[in-house]
């Protein structure tokens, strides 16, 4: 009942929908172009304030550390043994998604999820 | 006569022969040196070592530790087996009691929230939250029938399509992106049992209708900058006539379901920018709007601005809040500008590592909220709050309110809340 209504009212929308959408890529363009510049001509910024070795900085972040700075900001942290591979899996999509988080960095994340993941 | 010193009789044979041990001593002790640089290299090396498998036992310990600690934690809902392999159950469950000045005490509410989630390949994810409330009817001050009222909502229910790997497309009813609030407050997340002031009245928390989200890694340190656009079917009118009187916008209407004046869609849009910079310290920053018609009668809009903030300083202390404005165009008062914020705090006490039983288990908050309809009420609340983690997902809360609202549409005053939430 409420799908055909729903239908109905896309029709006269679709002008302010379109208008919507194109306002939205234009301003998350903007930002993609600013990135993509950014990268090829600085150097990452972020020093690490890890102790032991001076050349961290260039060093890829590993599965267990990215888990540590994104897995427990929103909520208390999850531990690796409270699902199965199979439910990480779909787990991580689902948080992929819901924050945001970059595709490379979700797959170490689910990586480092399944190698103590529970049975 | 003296005897002449022997050592006036060197020989050239033995001088040569004393000249040739020195060279060879000197050759050695060349060697020798040589031989302990390297020394020294090994050494260094060693050290260098050592220092990396002290990091790997670390590492290792504390994955021990969280391995230890979840034999206390919560035991997963297992579907994995057999053909059901994609699909999985999650949720949360939480109930709450409530005393309000001036009324009695009582449960208020019991809530039960299962997320299906379902797989159907690597890129397309199925996720529906549902929302089962029992709700005491005594504490509605409206309807004071006895007995509880069930209620069943669907929080969400998405179609996911990771279209690669910055993108992904969702379609269905969406929680907005519009500040951070309503993504990310399922009952186990939220450390206070009730929604901020604003988040309830001026800005609707879901609509139906499509998105297009993602993520841009920045650098190599995991910051990255993340968007999201949608367009729903926005806010829309409650009135049973054609005139936009400011107080018929109903923010959860959906658009297009009765009659001519409930307007067009929405779109809007929220770009964010996270910055960690070691594990458990971070920062996020976004901007988010959303902007539609919400009443054909002279075109009125609805448009709203959200500036959302969050800041974790190590483990134990965490800082958030967000910025709401709204704008209402309506036939009788003209634009209004309903707005409100929130800032709330949290520490956990295992921060000042006392070593007493229990007292690292628990978690103060604090949190200052305040509202404006703009049509003459205005309401600032004061909640204290403490939280106790029976585990990572089992959470007992209680918050004392003090409340302060004047105008037409005052808000009961002070109050206090229990509640227990637990995610599975
Ligand atoms: C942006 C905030 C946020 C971040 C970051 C986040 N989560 Fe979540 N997480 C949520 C919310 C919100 C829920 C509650 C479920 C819902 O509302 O869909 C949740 C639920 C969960 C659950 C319960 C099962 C489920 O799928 O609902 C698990 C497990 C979980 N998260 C693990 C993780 C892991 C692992 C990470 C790191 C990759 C992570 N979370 C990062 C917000 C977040």
């Amino acid at each position: 009942m409420k799908t055909t209504n729903r239908l109905n009212s896309l029709r006269p929308a679709r002008r302010s929908g379109i208008f919507l959408a194109l306002l939205a890529s234009v301003i998350f363009a903007a930002p993609i172009a600013f990135v993509v510049a950014g990268d090829t001509n600085s150097p990452p910024a972020q020093v690490e304030p890890v102790k032991p070795a001076k050349n961290v900085a260039k060093k890829k972040l590993t599965g267990a550390e990215l888990y540590q700075i994104n897995c427990n900001r929103c909520h208390a942290e999850r531990y690796p043994t409270e699902f199965t591979s199979a439910q990480w899996k779909s787990i991580v999509t689902h948080m992929r998604v819901r924050a945001n988080i970059p595709a490379a960095q979700a797959r170490e994340i689910l990586k480092y999820l399944q190698q103590d993941s529970g049975n | 006569m003296l005897p002449q010193p022997a050592s006036a009789q060197v020989s050239a044979d033995d001088f040569n022969a004393l000249k040739k041990t020195v060279e060879q001593m000197n050759e050695k002790l060349q060697k020798l040196e040589q031989t302990h640089a390297q020394d020294q290299q090994i050494i260094q090396q060693l050290q260098q070592q050592l220092g990396e498998t002290k990091v790997a036992v670390t590492n290792a310990q504390q994955t021990a530790d969280n391995a230890a600690k979840v034999q206390s934690a919560s035991p997963a809902l297992n579907v994995s087996e057999g053909p059901m392999h994609n699909f999985t159950i999650v949720g949360d469950a939480e109930t709450q009691f409530g005393k309000t000045a001036g009324q009695h005490s009582s449960f208020v509410q019991a809530d039960f929230a299962p997320i299906f989630l379902f797989r159907a390949s690597d890129d397309v994810l199925f996720e529906a939250g549902f929302d089962f409330i029992l709700a005491n009817n005594g504490t509605m001050i409206s309807d004071r029938s006895p007995g509880n009222t069930t209620t069943v909502n669907l929080s969400f229910a998405t179609l996911d399509y990771l279209l690669n790997d910055y993108m992904t497309l969702e379609a269905g009813e969406l929680l907005l992106p519009l500040g951070t609030y309503s993504e990310r407050s399922a009952g186990w997340l939220n450390k206070i049992p009730d929604n901020p002031l604003a988040r309830d009245s001026i800005v609707p928390g879901t609509g139906v209708g499509v998105e297009l989200r993602g993520a841009l890694p920045i650098g190599a340190s995991g910051q990255s900058l993340t968007f999201a656009g949608y367009a729903v079917n926005g806010p829309s009118s409650g009135a049973t006539n054609s005139i936009a009187s400011a107080s018929a916008l109903d923010l959860n209407g959906n658009v297009g379901n009765n009659g001519n004046w409930h307007g067009n869609p929405s779109g809007g849009g929220r770009v964010g920018w996270f910055i960690p910079w070691k594990p458990h310290y971070d920062f996020e920053l976004g901007l988010s709007g959303q902007s539609g018609q919400w009443s054909d009668s002279g075109n009125r809009s609805w448009t709203a601005g959200v500036v959302d903030a969050a800041l974790h300083y190590g483990p134990n202390i965490e800082v958030k809040g967000e910025y709401i404005k709204t704008w209402v165009g309506s036939d009788d008062l003209g634009t209004i500008r309903p707005n409100g914020w929130w800032v709330q705090g949290g520490y956990k006490l295992a921060g000042m590592g006392l070593e007493l039983p229990y007292i690292n288990n628990f978690e103060l908050m604090g949190r200052y909220d305040y509202l404006n309809d703009a049509l003459g009420t205005k309401t600032d609340r004061y909640t204290a709050g403490l939280v106790y983690y029976f585990s990572n997902t089992l959470l007992f809360e209680a918050d004392y309110e003090w409340l302060r609202s004047h105008g037409p549409a005052a808000l009961p005053p002070n109050s206090f809340i229990l509640q227990l939430s637990y995610g599975f």
